[in-house]
C-alpha cells in the first residue's frame, strides 16, 4: 500500500509538484470561473477587468436565457442523448459479448472496422446521410438523429463492451448455463453484473459523445429538433455576440453531465484498466 | 475450457445472433452513407449545379493539384501532434501528480474530470473569450503591470497553440483517466523495492513507472490522434480556419468545399482521402490493441 | 411479459412516429439569422396573425448555422421553408441554382411600391424578375471620438484615407487605439469593409464589371489600398485587432478604447447605444473616408425571399409584404437598433425621427448620403462571389497578419479569382 503520510520531509522536489499540480488546477479551473463570470456579468460590463468592479453582477442573462429557444434544445438534446445511449448499450453490449466469447477469425477485421468507424470524418458521409434521411422522411426527427447518433456510439459501445467482458471468465457464463439459464438471462443475471463498472464507464462515455455532437445535428436538424450545442451558436448574431447568454447556455449545458463524471469516473479508471492491462 | 463442449455450437449461433444488431445498425448508418461518400466522390455533385452521376475521376485529379489541400494536411498533422503531444503530457502529470506525488490531493480527481464533459462547442466560445485580447481577464491581469500579452488569433502558430490548448483543456482529463487507470495497475511493490535499493523518487519514476505505462501512453495517444484528426467546432468557432488558412485543417476543408463552396463531390474526395488515412491509422491501433490483449 | 413487452414496443412506435412528422403546425414558416431587425420581427408573430388570420413560425438561427441549414433546405427541396431571409450577394447564387421563386407578380401587385428604396430593390432584379423585397440596407460610416479628436489638435473628423492615417497616429495611445476595422476573413467580414479603401483608390475586383469579368484584383491601386489597411490595423489598431470582427470592434468602442473606426450603419449604431456606450458624452459620426478615386461606402442588402419549393407562395407573399410593410419597419426600427430601414416613409415618422435624433441628429441624413454614395456591386454581384468573396478575404486576412506579403496576396487572390470563374 501507499506510504504514510509525513513519512518523508518536505523538500523542493516536494515543492516542484505542489507547484506544478496547483498550475495544472489553475489551468483546468480558469474557463470554468471565467464562464461563470461572464454569465453574471452585465453587458456594458462585459469588457471591464472584473476586478476594477466585482459587484457590478446580474441575474438578467439567465432570464433573457429563459425566453429564447434554448430550453427546448436542451430538451432535445438530453432526449436524443439518452435514448441513443440505452440504444447503443442495448444494441451494442450483446455484440461485444458475442466478440469477447465467441469463437471468430474474424475478430481482427471487426476491431479494425469498429475503429475506422470511430475515425471516419463525418464530414464526408454526413450529405449522404442527409440524403437518405431526406428520401425517407427522417429530417429534423428523434428518430433520425438518434439513428445518425449510432454512428457515433456503436462502435464505441461494441468496442469497449468487447474488452470489459472478455475479462469475465468461461466458466461463470457457462455455469449459469449449465443450470439451464437462456442465453439473455446468463448475459442479465451474470454477464452484466460482472462487468458492472465497464459497462458504466461505457454508457458514460457514448452519452457525452453524443451529448457534445454538434456536426451531425448542424446538418440533419432543423427548428424542432435541433440539439443545444447548435443553438448555443444562435446567439453569435450580426451586430452583436451575446457573451452573457453563451456563458450561461455553456454552463447549463454542462451542469447536468458533471455530477455524472464525478459519480462514473472511478468506473472508467477501472474499465480502462481493463482496456490498458489487457 | 470445458465440460460443457456440447453446448458449444448453440452457444455460436447465439453469439451470432448478439452480433447481428449491432451489425445491422452499423450498416444502415454508418456503412450505407459511406457508401454514399464514395459514389459522391466519383461523380460530380455541385449543390448548384446539379448532380451528374457518370463516373469520374476528376475530383481525385483535382485533389493531387490543390495547394490548399495539400497546406490542409500539414494543419491537420501540426494539431494532431503537437495537440496529443500537449494532452498526454498534461494529463500524465496530473495522473502521476494524484496518484504518486500527492496523494492527498486524490480528491481533486472530481474536479480535473470535469472540462471532459464540457461539450465542445462550448470549449470554443469560452477559449475564444479568453484569446480576444480586449475581453481576456489574462490579458487584462497582465496589463496591470505593463505587459501586453501578444495576441494568439493573429499569427499561423499563435491560433494553432490557441487550438492546441482549448483541446488540451478538453482532452487531458480522459489521458489522465486512462494513466490513472495504468498506474494502478502497476504493483506499487516495485516502486517499494526500488526506493529501498536507494532509487530517489523521481529515479522511480523514469526508470521503473514510465517504462511501465509505455503501452498505455502509446495506446492513449493513438486514441487522442484519431479524435484530433475530426476537429470541427474549434476551427469552426475559434479561429474561422483563420488567420489567412492557416488553421484550415483537412476535415474543415472538406466542410468548407462541401458547405460554403457547395461542391460536395470534391468535399466527398477530400473525405475519402481522410477515410484512406483513418483506415492506415486504425489498422496499426487494432494490430497493437491485439499485441496487448495477447501479451 | 410478453403482452408488456409488445405494449412498451407500441407505446415507442407511437412516440417515434408522432415525432416522425415534422411539426409544420404554422401556415408560414419563416427561417432567419439574427440581426436587430430578424430579433424585432420575430418578437411580432402575433401581429402577423391579427393582420391576416394566418400563422407564422419565425425562427431566427445564427449565421453559420442558417447557411448550412438553408443550403441543404434548399438542395433537397425540403418544402419546410415559406420565407427565406435573402441577402443580395446570394441572390445571383441562388437564383442560378433554381432555389428561390421571383415574386415579380406580388411586387407589381404592390400600392406602396414607390415607398420603397430604390436601390436597394434593384439590387433583387436578376434576369428581369424580383426575387425579394428588402428589409435592411446597410451601408458604412465612421464613428470617432470627439474628445480625443481635439487633444489631437484637429478640428474636423478625417475626411480622407491620408487623413486616417494621420488621426489614428496622433490618437494612439496605450489604453487608446487609434483605428479599427472588420479584420476576420470572410466574404461579409473583412470582404464587406477593406472595399472602402480599395475602391476609394481606385482598385477593383474586376476589368470592368459586368462587361468584362477578366480579375483585376492584382493591381498597384489594390496594393496601395492593402498597404493603409494593414498599416493602420497593425500600427494604430488595438491588441489583436488582426482578428477583429464587428463584435469586438463594437465592444471596443463601447469600452472607450477606439478613437475611430470605420463599418456598417448598424454597428456604428452600437457605439452609440446609451445602452452600452460608456463613452457616449464624446461620440461622433462622419461619412466614409474618401481615397484619390473618391468615396465608396459600403452596403449591405437583406431581404425576404421565397424558396422554390414552398407549397404556398401566395401565403409566403402575405407574410413578406407585412413584414417589410412601413408598419411593421416603423415598429421594429423604434423597438430595436434599426436604422437600415428600406422605406423611406419610416424616416418621416415622428418617434423614428425623435429615437434616432437623440441618438445623434445627423445619423438618418447621413445615413442616406451615404447609401446614395454606394455602388450597387460594390461587392460584385455574381453567381461566384460567396466563393470569391472567401477565398479574397482569406489572402487580404492572411497579408495583414503576415502570412503573405501584401504582394503575394494579391497575386494568390487573383490567380483563386481566374480558377474560379474558369469553372
Amino acid at each position: 500500500m501507499r506510504k504514510p503520510k509525513g513519512k518523508h520531509d518536505f523538500s523542493w522536489k516536494q515543492a516542484a509538484g505542489v507547484t506544478m499540480m496547483l498550475a495544472l488546477l489553475f489551468f483546468a479551473l480558469l474557463p470554468i470561473i471565467w464562464s461563470f463570470i461572464l454569465a453574471l456579468r452585465p453587458e456594458n460590463r462585459l469588457f471591464e477587468p472584473i476586478w476594477e468592479s466585482p459587484t457590478a453582477l446580474t441575474l438578467g442573462n439567465i432570464r433573457n436565457l429563459a425566453g429564447t429557444g434554448f430550453p427546448h434544445a436542451l430538451f432535445n438534446s438530453f432526449v436524443t442523448a439518452t435514448v441513443s445511449t440505452i440504444l447503443a448499450v442495448i444494441i451494442g453490449v450483446p455484440g461485444g459479448f458475442a466478440l469477447a466469447k465467441g469463437r471468430s477469425s474474424r475478430k481482427f477485421v471487426a476491431s479494425w472496422a469498429l475503429l475506422l468507424l470511430r475515425m471516419a470524418p463525418p464530414v464526408g458521409f454526413v450529405i449522404p446521410l442527409f440524403i437518405l434521411y431526406l428520401n425517407v422522411g427522417l429530417l429534423d426527427t428523434w428518430v433520425g438523429l438518434i439513428g445518425a447518433y449510432m454512428v457515433l456510439t456503436l462502435p464505441l459501445v461494441v468496442w469497449s463492451s468487447w474488452t470489459s467482458l472478455s475479462q469475465i471468465p468461461d466458466e461463470l457464463i457457462e455455469a449459469a448455463l449449465l443450470d439451464g439459464a437462456t442465453m439473455a438471462q446468463a448475459l442479465r443475471r451474470v454477464v452484466i453484473p460482472a462487468a458492472r463498472p465497464g459497462l458504466v464507464a461505457t454508457a458514460v462515455l457514448a452519452f457525452l459523445l453524443t451529448w457534445n455532437d454538434f456536426f451531425f445535428a448542424l446538418v440533419i436538424t432543423r427548428s424542432d429538433t435541433v440539439t443545444a450545442p447548435v443553438a448555443i451558436m444562435n446567439f453569435v448574431s450580426y451586430a452583436s455576440v451575446d457573451w452573457g447568454s453563451i456563458a450561461i447556455a455553456s454552463i447549463l449545458l454542462t451542469l447536468p453531465t458533471v455530477p455524472v463524471i464525478v459519480f462514473a469516473n472511478k468506473y472508467i479508471v477501472q474499465s480502462m484498466g481493463g482496456a490498458v492491462k489487457g | 475450457m470445458s465440460q460443457v463442449m456440447g453446448v458449444q455450437p448453440v452457444l455460436q449461433r447465439s453469439y451470432r445472433m448478439m452480433l447481428m444488431p449491432a451489425v445491422l445498425a452499423v450498416l444502415i448508418f454508418a456503412v450505407l452513407p459511406l457508401l454514399g461518400m464514395f459514389v459522391l466522390a466519383f461523380t460530380s455533385f455541385d449543390l448548384v449545379k446539379g448532380w451528374d452521376t457518370g463516373f469520374t475521376l476528376k475530383n481525385f485529379v483535382k485533389l493531387t493539384d490543390d495547394k490548399r489541400f495539400i497546406a490542409s494536411i500539414w494543419v491537420m498533422l501540426s494539431l494532431s501532434v503537437f495537440g496529443v503531444i500537449a494532452q498526454v503530457a498534461a494529463g500524465t502529470a496530473i495522473a502521476v501528480g494524484l496518484e504518486k506525488i500527492i496523494p492527498r490531493w486524490r480528491f481533486l480527481r472530481g474536479i480535473f474530470v470535469v472540462p471532459f464533459v464540457v461539450p465542445h462547442v462550448a470549449v470554443a466560445l469560452v477559449w475564444l473569450s479568453l484569446f480576444t485580447p480586449t475581453l481576456s481577464p489574462i490579458n487584462a491581469f497582465f496589463d496591470l503591470f505593463g505587459i501586453t500579452v501578444p495576441a494568439l488569433l493573429t499569427t499561423r502558430w499563435g491560433a494553432i497553440s490557441a487550438i492546441v490548448i482549448a483541446d488540451t483543456w478538453a482532452s487531458f482529463p480522459f489521458v489522465m483517466l486512462l494513466i490513472l487507470a495504468a498506474l494502478q495497475g502497476i504493483s506499487s511493490d516495485l516502486d517499494e523495492a526500488a526506493s529501498i535499493d536507494g532509487a530517489s523518487k523521481i529515479q522511480v519514476f523514469w526508470r521503473i513507472t514510465l517504462p511501465l505505462l509505455k503501452p498505455a501512453l502509446l495506446m492513449v495517444a493513438l486514441f487522442r490522434f484519431i479524435e484530433t484528426i475530426k476537429h470541427f467546432p474549434l476551427i469552426y468557432v475559434m479561429t474561422n480556419g483563420g488567420p489567412g488558412r492557416a488553421t484550415q485543417a483537412t476535415n474543415y476543408y472538406a466542410f468548407i468545399q462541401t458547405f460554403q463552396n457547395s461542391k460536395v463531390s470534391y468535399g466527398a474526395s477530400i473525405a475519402v482521402f481522410l477515410f484512406i488515412f483513418a483506415a492506415a491509422i486504425s489498422f496499426w491501433v487494432a494490430r497493437m490493441n491485439a499485441r496487448i490483449s495477447d501479451a | 411479459m410478453k403482452t408488456q413487452y409488445a405494449r412498451r414496443l407500441a407505446t415507442a412506435a407511437m412516440v417515434s412516429v408522432t415525432t416522425l412528422v415534422p411539426a409544420y403546425a404554422a401556415d408560414v414558416d419563416v427561417l432567419l439569422f439574427g440581426m436587430p431587425y430578424t430579433k424585432g420581427l420575430a418578437a411580432l408573430e402575433a401581429d402577423f396573425e391579427a393582420e391576416t388570420g394566418l400563422t407564422a413560425n419565425i425562427e431566427v438561427v445564427g449565421q453559420n448555422v442558417f447557411e448550412n441549414r438553408i443550403t441543404l433546405s434548399f438542395t433537397g427541396k425540403t418544402g419546410d421553408i415559406d420565407v427565406v431571409h435573402t441577402p443580395v450577394i446570394q441572390v445571383q447564387r441562388w437564383v442560378e441554382a433554381g432555389w428561390l421563386q421571383p415574386v415579380t407578380d406580388g411586387v407589381a401587385g404592390m400600392n406602396d411600391k414607390d415607398d420603397i428604396l430604390a436601390g436597394p430593390l434593384d439590387a433583387y432584379l436578376v434576369n428581369g424578375d424580383y426575387w425579394a423585397l428588402p428589409f435592411f440596407a446597410e451601408t458604412g460610416m465612421m464613428s470617432y471620438r470627439k474628445d480625443v479628436l481635439e487633444a489631437a489638435g484637429f478640428d474636423a473628423p478625417p475626411a480622407t484615407w491620408e487623413e486616417v492615417l494621420a488621426f489614428a497616429k496622433a490618437a494612439k495611445s496605450d489604453d487608446m487605439a487609434g483605428f479599427a476595422m472588420r479584420a476576420a476573413p470572410g466574404q461579409g467580414f473583412n470582404m464587406f469593409v477593406f472595399p472602402m479603401i480599395m475602391r476609394g483608390y481606385g482598385g477593383k475586383f474586376f476589368a470592368d464589371y459586368p462587361t468584362d469579368l477578366t480579375p483585376a484584383i492584382n493591381s498597384p491601386e489594390t496594393l496601395e489600398a492593402l498597404n493603409l489597411y494593414i498599416e493602420l490595423i497593425n500600427e494604430y489598431g488595438p491588441a489583436g485587432g488582426g482578428n477583429f470582427n464587428f463584435s469586438e470592434i463594437a465592444a471596443a468602442s463601447q469600452a472607450g478604447h477606439l478613437a475611430m473606426f470605420v463599418d456598417g450603419t448598424s454597428i456604428v449604431a452600437q457605439s452609440l447605444d446609451p445602452a452600452k456606450s460608456q463613452v457616449l458624452e464624446h461620440m461622433a459620426i462622419a461619412p466614409v473616408p474618401a481615397g484619390p478615386a473618391g468615396r465608396s461606402p459600403t452596403i449591405a442588402v437583406h431581404g425576404l425571399g421565397v424558396p422554390a419549393d414552398a407549397p404556398n407562395p401566395e401565403a409566403s407573399f402575405k407574410f413578406i409584404e407585412w413584414a417589410t410593410s412601413p408598419e411593421t419597419l416603423t415598429k421594429i426600427a423604434i423597438a430595436n437598433a434599426y436604422p437600415d430601414f428600406t422605406r423611406a416613409s419610416v424616416a418621416a415618422d415622428a418617434e423614428v425621427l425623435a429615437k434616432y435624433e437623440a441618438i445623434n441628429p445627423d445619423f438618418l441624413d447621413l445615413r442616406v448620403q451615404m447609401l446614395n454614395d454606394a455602388i450597387g456591386h460594390y461587392r460584385p454581384l455574381l453567381p461566384q462571389w460567396p466563393e470569391i468573396g472567401a477565398s479574397v478575404g482569406e489572402h487580404i486576412n492572411a497579408a495583414l497578419n503576415g502570412l503573405e506579403t501584401p504582394e503575394e496576396a494579391l497575386e494568390a487572390a487573383e490567380a483563386e479569382m481566374i480558377e474560379i470563374m474558369a469553372e
